[in-house]
């Protein structure tokens, strides 16, 4: 379980819609309504946000002094400065609508038939952005000889607008839905917004840090009063941060000419099959 | 002027979340909480509160444009 939610997480293909769908699918012992579950999908979320803050360390440093030094001088000068500033206006979107709309949210589409359902809107989306994404490339880039050049021809993390960043976090709120992916659609969202596919991986990763690591730390006083095998769940957040390592790595590597379309068909198959066992299975 | 009368408004907006922030903390506030019995709502009071910082700073951009 914590490899899989480490490796979804960051994967364009929903870690929750894979939670609440593969446990039931395989029959495994383990319930979503059990008191445990939370503390231990708490435990994997921290896992993948330690992930993250190790393979951006370098730059969480630099956006950390950005983020005080504007905040303090009332003016942006630099990238960094920049990238925090982009970083705040993106996480407030999905922070008010996480805080204030989560439980509805989850309570009303828990069911593995709902994850089902949506793992297969968001391979329709992660189509359509790339539909999209396709229509800008013939009209920025029509002369390119590659995918790195053509890639070349979109903007950096740093150059999106506040309005811009403001809608890739909006999108973030997307994935409270079981089955839509919160890095699926942040990287679509930045998509549209004109970055290079690498950069709307790397605006994405940047923006999933603090509310992943946020909802983890707030939720560890449960943690530690429920009566959990935490040894055991340790070791789960520990496989759980080194597949998202792994996976970030990878990705960053995929998107330098990759595109979202693989995972898009993934999530429209694996839903559309996973709903019809669900409905045809005893 | 434009610029000054932006960050008075974010300034009192963040006194707004400020307050709001406390009354959640302190359960006074339960709307769109999960559980309604509960003695804080710290995850409520934390977004508030950096809903107010956020005010605080569009306030010394606004207020710093005004200056240049």
């Amino acid at each position: 379980m914590g490899l899989l939610q480490g490796a979804t997480e960051l994967f364009p293909v929903s870690s929750l819609g894979h939670a609440v769908l593969i446990p039931s699918l395989l029959h495994w012992s383990f319930k979503q309504s059990d008191p445990s579950f939370v503390p231990f999908l708490v435990l994997l979320h921290l896992g993948t946000a330690g992930a993250l803050l190790i393979v951006y360390r370098t730059q969480w440093v630099e956006i950390i002094r950005g983020f005080f030094t504007a905040a303090v001088r009332g003016r942006i000068e630099g990238p960094s400065e920049r990238l925090a500033m982009l970083l705040l206006v993106g996480t407030i979107p999905a922070g008010i609508l996480g805080v204030f709309f989560e439980n509805q949210l989850k309570s009303l589409f828990a069911s593995p038939k709902a994850a089902a359902s949506f793992l297969v809107v968001n391979g329709v989306l992660m189509l359509g952005f790339e539909v999209l994404r396709r229509r800008a490339e013939a009209r920025v880039a029509p002369a390119a000889k590659s995918r790195i050049e053509q890639e070349e021809s979109f903007a950096t993390a740093e150059q999106i607008s506040f309005k811009a960043a403001a809608l890739v976090g909006a999108c973030q709120a997307l994935a409270l839905l079981p089955g839509i992916s919160r890095s699926g659609v942040t990287i679509g969202g930045g998509l549209i917004a004109g970055l290079r596919h690498q950069e709307a991986a790397r605006f994405s990763f940047l923006l999933a840090t603090p509310i992943i690591g946020a909802a983890g730390v707030l939720e560890i006083p449960q943690l530690l009063s429920s009566s959990v095998p935490l040894a055991e769940y340790v070791a789960a957040a520990v496989l759980a941060g080194v597949a998202a390592y792994l996976s970030a790595r990878f990705l960053l590597r995929y998107f330098r000419s990759g595109r979202l379309d693989p995972y898009g068909w993934y999530c429209a198959a694996a839903g559309a099959v996973s709903l019809a066992l669900l409905t045809f299975r005893p | 002027m434009k610029g000054n009368s932006l960050a008075v408004g974010l300034v009192v907006l963040a006194v707004v979340f400020l307050v709001l922030a406390g009354l959640y903390y302190e359960g006074v506030i339960q709307i769109f909480v999960s559980d309604p019995h509960a003695q804080h709502h710290t995850t409520h009071a934390i977004l508030f509160s950096v809903l107010a910082i956020a005010s605080l700073i569009g306030a010394n951009f606004a207020r710093a444009k005004r200056t240049v």
